[in-house]
């Protein structure tokens, strides 16, 4: 049984790379190196070697002087400034997610001068979300290796109702993403944009299949999305909502893919 | 004019020569729209610019297209109406062009290009099926979508409803609406056209104090089946597909008369570029056939005649829609200037 659900998770995890690879990046330049992964892989090791290293003497720092000569506002500067940051952006974003949260967890609980086992504690969650990310990373190489992995690039949109609730799905880890950047306003822009821009286009069909499950988006949507966003509680609580809405998402999909086969031809 | 003096017209004109036989003869015998078995075969090469539309039935109906002509290839760009018809528009004034057809989600998009000269005149025997008062030279409207007033069964009968939209927020009925969606914008384009910029303003900032906002219109129906407001503005196929998945819906549709509260608005298709083929493509999205089914998947209001509209509408001709050139909903600017003036947007 624990084989059967490790392959299901796997085959969850490598379906989940081959559609966010489509994505474009929300920060804008992404750099080409994202196309040849396999090639960059040593320097993306190296600089989550480089990172762990970075945040470790920033705790060591801690321990020894103090929060203010720990300098805690330099992580976000420390993960801008590496490749890796966009390779797991554009394959990855649910542990991107993570590891901002992480990231924000060692900087949190340093300006909170909490004791340092506490800190400790932030710094292995992040080292954790790091090699994680890593692996998916390697994975998405040996995908975009056998060519199945397509070219990150600007897409003209899905083109069937399924395949636009997956961008909605995709979109919405993208608002945990920015929610755990400390970017609420983003967050939030992206959420009525996926609402007005792609959710709203296929609402009309669903609620032909299950009007409760549309009632039940749309307040999602709406009202406990932004208001977890901006009741500024913690990432968990914002992944929680979008974790339960990427849920309802997955059923509206077999809806509307046994709704699409059974409609009648054109011609 | 009557179909029977209009064929006569067009075959006094010479103009049915211009179809292949089969398609001038089902045009002179039969009522109402083409079936796809008359029309000729497209051979060759199209780019089409496609905004975007109903939730992947468009897509359908132009993979049914490539499917039936294996000899057709479709170059498809998918995009925002509006986005796609600047591009056109900018596309030219760079000296290129890339789309040879342009189907547009509202008339407003079709109006922008069609007002820069871009668009091809279509053969009066192709706008000639169209019903009238959406025949036009340079264009051809595919589909219809009516504005409407979803209200609340259980608080209202249509009768308590005003006929007249401008006399809404002295009704003293709850309304939903969306300000913020492109189709209820083009309403108040439509009202500030027909009944001016003074009274439209005046009407917006009356029904501010009264309106509840919603993100979209879908959401406003719900509301209105769930009782939060009595009535609202929507498009007519939202309700239709909320009856269609919970058929016990508290929700009934009145109609406004004669004004942009009743507006019948329409997808769009030009040709942008010369020759038979991409009339004979513009042909094909007139078929009964497409008709039909968009009326009957997506719920849209078919414009030629012998097409049954979906089911759960009144007949088109006995609703009374203002008569205005909908390419004029093009004229956006003012419209938004003035919601954002007055406090709506």
């Amino acid at each position: 049984m624990k084989v059967l659900l490790q392959s299901c998770h796997k085959a969850l995890f490598v379906c989940s790379l081959l559609l966010a690879a489509a994505q474009v990046s929300a920060n804008g330049d992404i750099g080409e190196h994202v196309n040849h992964l396999q090639d960059n892989l040593d320097k993306y090791t190296k600089e989550v070697n480089w990172i762990n290293e970075r945040i470790d003497a920033m705790v060591d720092t801690y321990e020894a002087k103090g929060a203010e000569a720990a300098e805690s506002d330099k992580v976000v500067d420390i993960w801008e400034s590496v490749l890796f940051h966009s390779a797991i952006e554009v394959n990855y974003v649910p542990i991107y997610a993570s590891i901002w949260q992480g990231l924000y967890g060692v900087k949190e609980a340093i300006d909170a001068e909490k004791p340092v086992n506490e800190v400790r504690a932030e710094q292995a969650a992040l080292e954790q979300s790091l090699w994680q990310a890593l692996g998916a990373v390697k994975l998405a190489a040996l995908y975009q290796q056998r060519g199945l992995l397509e070219q990150v690039k600007t897409t003209s949109g899905p083109t069937t109702p399924v395949a636009t609730l997956d961008e909605v799905k995709q979109r919405l880890d993208r608002v945990v993403a920015k929610y755990a950047e400390k970017l609420p306003d983003e967050a939030t822009g992206i959420v009525h944009d996926t609402y007005l821009n792609l959710f709203e286009g296929v609402e009309g069909a669903l609620i032909e299949q299950d009007a409760a499950l549309v009632e039940s988006l749309e307040k999602d949507f709406n009202v406990t999305l932004p208001k977890a966003i901006a009741g500024n509680g913690s990432v968990e609580e914002v992944r929680g909502v979008v974790s339960d809405m990427q849920t309802k998402l997955n059923s509206a999909q077999e809806l509307l893919e046994q709704a699409e086969s059974e409609r009648k031809d054109v011609f | 004019m009557q179909r029977r003096h209009f064929l006569q017209a067009l075959a006094g004109a010479g103009l049915l020569g211009s179809l292949p036989l089969t398609a001038a003869r089902a045009l002179a015998q039969t009522p109402g729209a083409l079936s796809v078995d008359d029309l000729p075969a497209l051979v060759g090469e199209l780019t089409l610019y496609l905004g975007r539309g109903e939730g992947g039935l468009y897509e359908n109906v132009l993979e049914a297209i490539q499917k039936r002509n294996p000899d057709f290839k479709l170059n498809i760009r998918r995009g925002v109406t509006a986005a796609l018809a600047n591009t056109i528009v900018a596309e030219a004034q760079a000296g290129v062009r890339r789309a040879d057809v342009f189907w547009a989600v509202d008339s407003g998009a079709i109006g922008l290009v069609d007002e820069a000269g871009l668009a091809r005149k279509l053969p009066a025997d192709l706008t000639g099926q169209l019903k009238e008062g959406f025949r036009y030279d340079n264009w051809s409207p595919v589909t219809g979508r009516i504005r409407t007033l979803p209200y609340n069964t259980d608080k209202l009968t249509a009768d308590k409803i005003p006929a007249s939209v401008m006399a809404l927020p002295d009704s003293g009925l709850s309304i939903g609406w969306a300000p913020a969606y492109a189709s209820f914008q083009s309403f108040i384009t439509a009202m500030r056209l027909l009944e001016g910029e003074k009274a439209t303003g005046e009407w917006l900032k009356a029904m501010n104090k009264r309106g509840k906002n919603y993100a979209g219109e879908l959401g406003v129906v719900m509301a209105v089946e769930r009782g939060e407001v009595d009535v609202g503005f929507a498009n007519h196929y939202y309700t239709l597909r909320l009856k269609a998945g919970k058929p016990d819906a508290r929700v009934g549709l009145a109609f406004t008369q004669n004004d942009a509260g009743c507006l019948v608005n329409a997808s769009g298709i030009l040709a942008l570029s010369e020759g038979d083929l991409p009339v004979n493509f513009i042909r094909y999205l007139l078929t009964r056939e497409v008709q039909s089914y968009l009326a009957s998947e997506a719920y849209e209001i078919p414009l030629v005649d012998g097409v049954v509209p979906p089911q759960g509408l009144p007949a088109l001709d006995t609703i009374s829609p203002p008569k205005m050139d909908l390419t004029q909903l093009a004229d956006l600017r003012p419209t938004l200037d003035l919601m954002r003036r007055v406090g709506v947007l």
